[in-house]
């Protein structure tokens, strides 16, 4: 029995691992490591609010959210001008107009670091994997046919200063997404803490209570 | 006061001899390990799932242009919503990972043999009923993957002959999964946990019959079964406080995942999934039905990879007590299904090309073949176990179990 536990926790690894690995086609995604202070959500805010959302959506955040992530409530007046607190962020998004340009309807950006493998790190590769071809063709290589024309003009960038710049306007945007897809998740790992903290001590005293309770057969 | 109270209730309801019989003089086997925890924790998470679904359904829209959005909103409005959506999501996985354990510790000791046959076919009528309340609750999310399974899984019901058809359309209410499948889903997904509760009710009176099997694979004797309360209460919350820290570091730390990120996108009927896979507990099965090259012959293949089950007890001959620990050719098929059942699995997640495709076939054969071999090695296994001389404990087991039926038989005789 024993050994079938661990073949039933093999199991369940080989079944998640895919949401870990590489991107469908086979691309590796980069390994990031997200910056998830507000300082971080807050430039990412910005760089998503004044570039993304000219032709994409982001469909479920609301001027009120962006309170939780530190912006004060003047900053907050100033972006939402007559719009009550609960309206939608606006979209440039003309739905004829981008589609007539691009073909497609841009996606919804609010939970895209949750609709794609890899989440913020698909996000994060996907802005940097734009790559200039021998035809000088830009080309996206963990999207091929993408498409959105290269957003940041990463792959156009000679600078390495400007190009790490651009970097970390990426990894921010990353951040940012990630908490728009799932903005309860800081909340929820903190309750997490608390709850396993809760259940350890509580698992040792039940278990203390089974020792004694079954002391008294023999 | 109180004993007035329990006084008064007993001349109307007979309260106090429930108690005493079903649980503080309900006698249980004292060598119960804790693979015989996973029955009360599948009662647990059927408690979870109950609780957490209705007031998810307090704020869920079956309705295809709403009930996307209406998750979205239990996720980042409704107070603490994201914490009982994600508790019926994860619950769902450790409902099913419960009742996985529940069934191979029931194959491995031999559980189902006489007499307790009822008891495993009400727990298989169970997981039928269970595999039907995931399945309608995978839809209402109605993100890419929803939709499509739902597409998939109704669209087998057209193999059926002559009818299959109209039995699809007859299901999802329209010709295409559409909104009238996601309401009827929706009021099945509602019904069912009662369904299954009452189930469980069944479940439970066939347990209280003929009592808990144990290792041994024998009926103790008297003086070997302990009450219930306080002994196995006190274990089985032990082991439930063992399951929550496992429970709550997934739904707190890892809650999305068994979720597949393609779920995270709406519904378009418009565009399909570069694959098309169910939630991993579907898998095994999934993968069988893949593995016949024919869709009827696999919907049958994956039916049976189910329905056999059922005939265990008949299909497993030996009378060697012990469960497998003393039979060492049980023992080996049931470790080669299991790992039979985690490659299938895997190949059930992956798209079906060149070498999966082949290892899928190779282990769907393996799956059957293990059922179909099953009557001729236990009866043989049994014949060359005696020949050689059965060890010493399982003899005192045998001899034992002799004696218990005198017994019972002497006992029965005097009523």
């Amino acid at each position: 029995m024993k050994q079938l536990l661990s073949l039933f926790i093999i199991y369940l690894f080989l079944a998640s691992s895919s949401s870990f690995a590489a991107s469908d086609n086979g691309h590796p995604l980069a390994d990031i490591k997200l910056d998830r202070s507000q300082a971080a959500l807050q430039r990412g805010a910005n760089a998503v609010i004044n570039s993304c959302m000219l032709c994409h959506q982001l469909k479920y955040i609301k001027y009120r959210n962006l309170l939780d992530i530190g912006f004060d409530q003047a900053t907050v007046d100033a972006m939402r001008k007559d719009n009550p607190m609960s309206s939608l962020l606006p979209t440039g998004l003309d739905k004829k107009l981008v589609e007539d340009m691009f073909g497609i309807v841009p996606p919804d950006l609010a939970l895209m670091a949750k609709a794609r493998k890899g989440g913020p790190a698909y996000i994060y590769t996907l802005l940097t994997s734009y790559h200039e071809q021998a035809d000088g063709r830009i080309e996206n290589l963990l999207f091929p046919g993408i498409a959105m024309p290269d957003p940041t003009a990463h792959s156009v960038t000679e600078d390495a200063a400007a190009k790490k710049e651009i970097e970390a306007k990426i990894l921010d945007i990353a951040s940012f997404l990630e908490w728009t897809a799932d903005p309860h998740a800081q909340e929820r790992k903190t309750m997490g803490i608390y709850v396993i903290i809760y259940l350890v001590i509580l698992t040792i005293m039940l278990y203390i209570v089974k020792k004694r309770v079954w002391a008294r057969l023999d | 006061m109180a004993n007035k109270i329990m006084a008064w209730i007993d001349e109307r309801f007979p309260l106090t001899n429930i108690v005493k019989h079903e649980i503080t003089d309900y006698p249980t086997p004292r060598n119960l390990s804790y693979w015989w925890n996973f029955g009360f924790l599948a009662g647990f998470v059927l408690v979870i799932q109950l609780i957490s679904g209705i007031f998810l359904a307090m704020h869920y829209k079956a309705d295809t242009s709403l009930a996307f959005d209406s998750v979205e909103h239990i996720m980042r409005e409704v107070n603490y919503g994201w914490l009982i959506r994600y508790m019926h999501s994860t619950g769902a996985s450790a409902f099913f990972a419960v009742i996985f354990i529940h069934m191979a510790r029931t194959l491995y000791y031999g559980s189902y043999r006489a007499p307790r046959e009822l008891m495993w076919w009400t727990g298989q009528i169970l997981l039928i009923m269970l595999m039907a309340t995931a399945f309608f609750g995978y839809l209402l999310p109605w993100g890419q993957m929803s939709y499509w399974g739902a597409q998939v899984i109704t669209s087998l019901f057209g193999t059926v002959p002559f009818l299959g058809d109209e039995i699809v359309v007859w299901l999802r209410g329209d010709f295409a999964v559409g909104d009238a499948t996601l309401t009827r889903f929706f009021a099945l997904h509602y019904l069912f946990p009662f369904l299954i509760f009452g189930m469980v009710a069944i479940h439970l009176v066939a347990l209280h019959m003929v009592k808990s099997s144990n290792p041994s694979g024998i009926d103790l004797q008297a003086k070997d079964n302990i009450p219930l309360h306080p002994y196995f209460t006190a274990k089985d919350f032990y082991g439930l406080g063992v399951f929550l820290i496992v429970f709550s570091l997934i739904l707190f730390f890892r809650p999305n995942l068994f979720i597949e990120p393609d779920n995270y996108i709406p519904a378009n009927p418009m565009q399909t999934p570069a694959h098309i896979v169910p939630e991993w507990y579907f898998l095994p099965f999934y993968a069988i039905l893949r593995a016949i090259p024919d869709l009827v012959g696999g919907v049958i293949a994956m039916a049976l990879s189910i329905l056999l089950f059922a005939v265990m007890p008949y299909l497993d001959r030996s009378k060697i007590p012990g469960g497998a620990r003393y039979r060492p050719f049980y023992r080996i098929m049931f470790i080669v299904f299991a790992i039979d059942v985690v490659i299938l699995g895997y190949v059930g997640a992956k798209p079906p090309t060149g070498f999966l495709i082949t290892l899928g076939q190779i282990c769907t054969f393996f799956y059957f073949a293990l059922f179909m071999l099953l009557p001729f090695v236990s009866k043989r296994e049994e014949k060359w176990l005696r020949a050689k001389g059965l060890p010493a404990e399982v003899e005192a087991l045998i001899a034992s179990d002799e004696r218990q039926r005198e017994i019972q038989r002497k006992e029965a005789l005097r009523k």
